[in-house]
């Protein structure tokens, strides 16, 4: 091996080794800052109460939206087979409605309730969230 | 009748354009016996063809011809005419005509620039028309803007009135002409590894292209990140949406690439880099513009409805990436210069950076990626959140931030620390002394915030003082002003980023008429609701006036929208700028008859913010122009 080679060998492993390192940090910060997304029926089956921020979509079912007043609303998120009761407080997006499609975020109580600090609006009244579409596929509730 | 000729005369010009790109890519095959027209008057056609092609959809779109497909989905008759216009890239198939057209726009610009050699010239312009065919013949066959229809449709369907906003209008051609221009910088890049010509003169030719597109694509980002401050109404202006990271990474990897060709023009060195740089700049371009438009980046499920497309874009980023770096790795000894430069020079400082930008870039792609390859493997849909590119990038940004300090103090020889940190004491002094009074004064605790006001303050200092000389009477501006406003404009960026960040307020209120709102020290005065018909919309718009220690600082009219076709809301927020700070306002669709819900947001910094922003694009604007002028003064040392 002549000197260059061994050079250049040497300045690519230890380049190779701090990149590694690098993705590394990268990776675990990536992983306690992901949100995870369920439907109402994997929410209840996983049983994912705590503290942890999770996303859940669906429908908004009719003739569920409640507004108490203060800008707090409840509604129920339904995917066909199960829903879930959601209280939020803030300024609901103006494509929100009953039978529509919806994404909140926020976290799931132990007595079955969500309390949602997001609830997520796109810019297409006919757009509607994938993560909804593959969890009404899923349940037969999906028409195209 | 008419439709139908238009049908036929469009497509026959994008088989011209067909034509005259298979001419012109025959420097390539060594094929030089066709001398009938010059380079840059076949470019000219080749131009003209696709000008006028445009030109066409532009009229079917003005004229309202539904006989053609694209007008009939993406225009409607009664839409404002300017909206007609940008209908005709609000889509993909008018979009890529437009990509296609600013393609053959540089080819043909390049064709007529006299900086390099007619050899250098010859290549450079095949391998641009060898990519202007590929991209014309996937416009023919997958994505024709001009198919026409049998049925005789009355009005189109296109009135999505969110997507009617002038910034809207003019964003995708700026950032198209930044991405595009990368197209230029590969082509060269190409050229100087297939002619072992990659030194100095290259750098010359490439530097003005390089920072022409590099300005326009950081313009065309900023214009995007505005349009959703100001129409989503959510208070922020960078949200780490997959389709802001698709735009905000070939711009981090481009940022590197301007630093090293500016290297490469002084030193003569760091040659493979800067290919490798061009290289990934060009096909992070086309992964941003194509696979943000076939839907890819949104969801995985989206392509499936779309593979023709997907497809064609995914085999010709294979090919470009698999040639190229294969072209890269049979030539890059060959290019490679022995390089002489001190662990103290300058060239240190710019690689560490070089580093930082490539791993920030890997940061967002990492972000971007992981929630695709979630669901494509283990059918787990997941979001990554903002707060893990803060985290990632806050403890990288320290350190860009220090290197983009030092190294412009640094000479290209061997330098000194203690001399530079001996000429930059007063500098230190002030903005130490300065930090520490904003400290106090706003009672701030947090030991990363006030790291970064202090190194952007001492960035924002010693840059300007580097591109002005104070003579006794008169200000002199030095070479490298263009250079010294970016820096200085990153660093008010920065500044206003973080104050931004730490001293932005919200409140949401279920208000009544006649009702006073405080946030911080604003009062908001609630004086009135009322209700508008307007031509194709009705309105609820609500009337709120701004006051601070008893002064009337503006009114607000936040706005609700009613448009009945296609039945959408959508809301106008208001914002009153002030000079340090932006209030805004933005209503909700009233749920009842007596009370409103309100969001009052207090932005500081805003305007600073986009300052920082323009001079960052002022400076890349200057720099490009005042390119040969620089080369002619430094060739003699």
């Amino acid at each position: 091996m002549t000197d260059t080679v061994k050079k250049r060998l040497i300045k690519f492993l230890v380049s190779l080794i701090i990149f590694g390192i690098a993705i590394l940090i990268i990776v675990y910060n990536l992983r306690d800052n992901i949100v995870y997304f369920y439907s109402p029926s994997e929410i209840i089956e996983n049983n994912q109460t705590g503290s942890q921020i999770v996303r859940l979509g669906g429908l908004v079912e009719s003739e569920s939206v409640v507004s108490d007043g203060d800008s707090i609303f409840h509604f129920n998120i339904t995917d066909g087979q199960e829903q879930i009761s959601v209280k939020y407080q803030g300024i609901l997006p103006n494509l929100f409605a009953e039978e529509k499609g919806v994404v909140v975020e926020g976290i799931y109580m132990n007595d079955g309730r969500f309390i949602a600090n997001k609830v997520l609006a796109k810019h297409d009244e006919n757009y509607m969230p994938p993560e909804v579409i593959k969890s009404l596929k899923e349940t037969g509730k999906w028409q195209e | 009748m008419m439709s139908l000729a238009l049908h036929y005369v469009a497509n026959l010009l994008l088989i011209l354009c067909l034509v005259t790109s298979i001419i012109q890519s025959r420097f390539l095959f060594k094929i030089q016996n066709y001398n009938l027209f010059s380079i840059s008057q076949i470019s000219a056609i080749q131009f003209l063809s696709i000008l006028v092609s445009f030109f066409i959809l532009i009229f079917l779109f003005i004229t309202s011809d539904f006989n053609f497909d694209l007008v009939y989905f993406h225009s409607h008759s009664e839409k404002p005419i300017i909206y007609k216009l940008s209908g005709v890239w609000g889509n993909h198939e008018g979009s890529m005509l437009l990509w296609i057209l600013i393609l053959v726009l540089f080819n043909f610009l390049f064709s007529l620039s006299k900086s390099s050699s007619q050899k250098f010239k010859e290549i450079t312009v095949a391998v641009q028309s060898l990519m202007i065919f590929g991209f014309v013949l996937f416009l023919l066959l997958l994505s024709n803007p001009f198919n026409i229809n049998n049925e005789n449709f009355n009005d189109g369907l296109g009135l999505n009135p969110i997507l009617q906003d002038p910034l809207l209008a003019i964003h995708p051609p700026i950032l198209y002409i930044g991405y595009v221009g990368f197209s230029l910088i590969f082509s060269l890049s190409i050229t100087g590894l297939l002619t072992s010509e990659v030194d100095r003169k290259w750098a010359t030719i490439a530097k003005p292209w390089v920072f022409a597109a590099w300005s326009f694509l950081t313009a065309g980002i900023a214009l995007g990140s505005y349009w959703a401050y100001y129409e989503l109404g959510w208070g922020g202006y960078w949200f780490w949406d997959p389709v802001e990271n698709a735009s905000l990474m070939p711009w981090l990897s481009a940022t590197a690439l301007i630093h090293c060709v500016v290297v490469l023009q002084r030193r003569n060195t760091m040659q493979s880099w800067t290919m490798v740089l061009a290289i990934l700049t060009f096909s992070l371009s086309l992964a941003g513009t194509f696979l943000v438009r076939s839907g890819v980046l949104n969801s995985v499920h989206t392509f499936a409805s779309d593979p023709g497309r997907g497809l064609f874009i995914l085999i010709f980023l294979f090919i470009i990436l698999s040639s190229s770096f294969l072209l890269f790795a049979l030539k890059s000894e060959k290019i490679n210069k022995p390089s002489l430069h001190n662990i103290s020079s300058r060239n240190t400082g710019i690689m560490v950076n070089n580093w930082l930008l490539i791993s920030i870039l890997s940061v967002v792609f990492l972000g971007t990626m992981y929630p695709l390859a979630t669901d494509l493997i283990y059918n787990q849909s997941l979001t990554v959140g903002p707060q893990y590119y803060a985290i990632s990038i806050t403890p990288i940004i320290i350190l860009f931030l220090f290197f983009m300090i030092l190294s412009p103090q640094l000479s290209w020889g061997e330098s000194k620390l203690l001399k530079i940190l001996s000429e930059m004491r007063y500098i230190l002094i002030s903005c130490l002394t300065i930090t520490f009074l904003t400290t106090l004064y706003f009672d701030l605790f947090n030991f990363t915030e006030i790291l970064i006001i202090f190194l952007s303050l001492i960035l924002i200092i010693s840059s300007l003082s580097s591109g002005l000389n104070f003579k006794s009477t008169k200000v002199i501006v030095k070479s490298n002003f263009g250079q010294s406003i970016a820096h200085a404009g990153f660093g008010i960026f920065m500044l206003a980023v973080v104050s931004n960040a730490v001293y932005s307020q919200e409140t949401i209120y279920d208000a009544k008429v006649g009702s006073k709102l405080q946030l911080d020290e604003y009062i908001f005065d609630f004086k009135n609701i009322e209700q508008e018909e307007k031509d194709n919309f009705n309105s609820i718009k609500a009337y709120l006036s701004l006051f601070k220690n008893g002064k009337n600082l503006g009114e607000f009219s936040p706005e609700i929208r009613f448009y009945s076709d296609p039945p959408t809301i959508t809301s106008e927020t208001s914002i009153i700028h002030q000079l340090f700070s932006d209030v805004y306002v933005v209503m909700n669709v009233p749920q009842n008859q007596e009370s409103i819900s309100l969001r009052l947001h207090i932005k500081p910094f805003m305007n600073i913010l986009w300052l920082g922003v323009i001079m960052i694009i002022l400076g890349g604007i200057i720099t490009a122009i005042l390119n040969r002028k620089k080369y002619e003064e430094n060739a003699i040392n």
